[in-house]
């Protein structure tokens, strides 16, 4: 569960983002849609607390991002911008670390890192060392290590950016199984159709502001219009910046 | 604590991976060693010339003063003849010295008047100073010979002349002589101590940046002070085997080339002094990992971190570079300053001189307390959100 509230940064001159509201539940997929450099990535840095909001507050289930960030930490999986690997380390080597660093070890650990390598068919490279490794198959890795923790908020930053078709649907498909599990998840995109076909809510950002949230339906009833695509552009403004 | 011990333990399992960048690490441990061992093999005979030896002098118009001649023969001079163009031969390295008596020689001699003789020699290169001064003293004892015969022969004392005597009492041991050589050994095992944690803490700290991994370890749930000595510590051991491999290279320097021959007596560097020099570089160790990494974590790329690191290690080495011409006693405020305090202590120690245990010890204290300064300025810098964004 994800509340975010009249959250704001700036940087400099820059205002990222502007007050920006919402709330993500529990077993939901939600969306912030908009355009490069709305605020889409600035927000979800704030709610993985690696920048502070320069006014307003989010609570991940119940922990404020301000004042108890290694809580708030705990409870979430992230797959941020930059999902660098350490290349000399094997796939698992690589989601062992970020285990480890969540308090795993032992058994436990080992059973969720061979769950997670089966859920995302990725035994056969597992224990080979990720330099080299194919932009789908990094993902495969950033992706484990963001769950090995089973964490019940799970924030995803342009998940399918850089995908081909059939790693997009895999990907895809375990968005489906994470809100099968009742996990509240928070992804951001700036493709139109990803958002339009994955998501259970959509955030609207554009300029760092929130121009308009709801479902695809209430989305579409308060736009008049008879399709998300032409929704979308009539609550942007333009169609710039999105696909 | 057990956190700090998991980031250690990854960043040395993913760094001994790495074998490119730790062996070059290595090498600048064996650099020291074998360069000092070079310049041993090198100069060290040129320290030991024997004075008894015989000395060749070629003479440029030997017949114009058959006197000196025979005095200089007398006095172990094995007289040649000049080559062609003695400035170019000396210049060129062919021979150190050449003496040239001119024609006026043998008219001013007979008259008592001033004789000129020249001396063709080039003060610049080092190897020949000792045969220079040989023949300075030599044409200076003769000149004092003939003079005092002449005042006798007009009948007053040579001691009218000879206002202050002076008599040198040379305090030097051969052992001194060897100082010079030995005061570049601190330079060397310090520079050894921050060139083996370079690598690890420029990976750890810019590359970690540079791969876009650090953003991800950010966000598991732990203290920012949790990650920082985590990485500071997986520089340990990889610049204390540098320090380690170091010393044992000196170690072997001095006790299997005939370091006795060429310098007339051993430097002490037995296993007692190498542990000694070895515990009291410990602090170091912290001191080097630290600053290299504060500065590592400042730079945006590793390529600009790696401009940076080596001039952080040859800034501590500069004092002791110092110390190898302007010896510095062992006072406290030295001790005061990190690496210093240490290189004047290392000096001691090989010179078997007595080293105060209150110097040890506010040296270490000391060394401790300034990097774990350090340390707390780099929390302080991965702290920011700067570190994240990216903007130095």
């Amino acid at each position: 569960m994800i509340e975010v509230h009249e959250l704001s940064k700036s940087f400099g001159k820059i205002k990222a983002v502007q007050s920006v509201s919402f709330s993500a539940a529990n077993g939901q997929i939600t969306g912030l849609l908009g355009p490069n450099g709305a605020g889409k990535s600035t927000t979800l840095r704030m709610l993985y607390t690696l920048i502070k909001p320069d006014s307003g507050f989010a609570r991940i289930d119940g922990f404020d991002i301000t004042e108890s960030p290694i809580n708030v930490q705990r409870h979430i999986g992230v797959l941020s911008d930059a999902q660098g690997l350490y290349p000399r380390l094997t796939a698992r080597e690589n989601i062992r670390y970020f285990g480890r660093l969540h308090d795993l070890n032992g058994l436990e650990l080992e059973q969720r890192i061979e769950g997670l390598l089966a859920v995302l068919d990725m035994q056969s490279i597992a224990d080979r060392k990720t330099e080299g490794f194919s932009t789908g198959e990094q993902l495969k890795v950033a992706i484990a290590r963001a769950l090995v923790h089973d964490p019940k908020n799970v924030l995803l930053d342009e998940p399918t950016n850089g995908l081909d078709v059939k790693s997009t649907r895999a990907m895809r498909q375990l968005i489906y199984k994470l809100r099968e599990q009742g996990k509240c998840i928070l992804l951001t995109s700036h493709i139109m159709q990803e958002v339009a076909a994955l998501c259970d809510h959509i955030v609207i950002i554009s300029n760092g502001l929130v121009s308009a949230q709801g479902s695809p339906n209430e989305l579409l009833l308060r736009t008049g219009k008879n399709n998300l695509e032409d929704a979308f552009i009539e609550v942007i403004g333009s169609e710039e910046g999105l696909q | 604590m057990n956190k700090i011990w998991i980031i250690c333990q990854k960043e040395v399992v993913d760094s001994m991976r790495d074998y490119r960048s730790w062996s070059t690490g290595l090498f600048w441990a064996i650099f020291g060693p074998l360069m000092i061992g070079g310049i041993l093999l090198m100069v060290g005979s040129s320290f030991r010339e024997d004075v008894e030896k015989p000395l060749n002098l070629p003479v440029q118009n030997s017949q114009n003063a058959p006197g000196l001649i025979q005095f200089l023969q007398g006095n172990n001079v094995i007289v040649l003849p000049a080559p062609a163009d003695p400035a170019a031969a000396v210049r060129q390295g062919d021979v150190d010295v050449v003496l040239i008596i001119p024609k006026e020689y043998r008219e001013n001699f007979p008259l008592s008047e001033t004789a000129t003789v020249e001396l063709v020699l080039d003060s610049s290169r080092q190897s020949a100073s000792v045969n220079i001064t040989r023949i300075e003293n030599l044409l200076d004892g003769y000149s004092k010979y003939i003079g005092s015969l002449r005042l006798v022969a007009r009948g007053v004392s040579p001691q009218v002349i000879e206002v202050v005597a002076i008599r040198q009492v040379d305090v030097a041991t051969p052992q001194s002589r060897a100082n010079l050589l030995v005061s570049f050994l601190p330079y060397f095992i310090i520079f050894a101590i921050f060139n083996g944690a370079s690598p690890i803490i420029l990976d750890t700290t810019a590359g970690e940046r540079e791969r876009r991994s650090l953003e991800p370890l950010l966000i598991n749930p732990l203290p920012r002070r949790t990650f920082v000595l985590g990485k500071l510590l997986a520089a340990f051991p990889f610049s204390l085997a540098s320090l380690g491999i170091t010393l044992i290279g000196f170690g072997i320097v001095f006790n299997v080339l005939p370091v006795e021959k060429f310098l007339g007596t051993r430097i002490e560097l037995n296993g007692k002094t190498l542990i000694s020099i070895f515990l009291i570089c410990l602090p170091i160790i912290f001191f080097a990992s630290a600053i290299q990494m504060l500065v590592a974590s400042f730079s945006r790329s590793t390529k600009e971190a790696g401009t940076y690191l080596p001039f952080i290690a040859l800034v501590p080495s500069l004092p002791g570079l110092a110390l190898a011409f302007f010896p510095v006693k062992a006072t406290l405020w030295t001790m005061l300053i990190p690496t210093f305090g240490q290189q004047i202590l290392i000096n001691q120690f090989m010179r078997l001189e007595p080293i105060s245990a209150l110097n040890a010890v506010v040296s270490s204290v000391m060394t401790i307390l300034v990097s774990a300064i350090i340390t707390l300025a780099a929390v302080k810098l991965y702290e920011r959100e700067q570190i994240v964004i990216g903007k130095g």
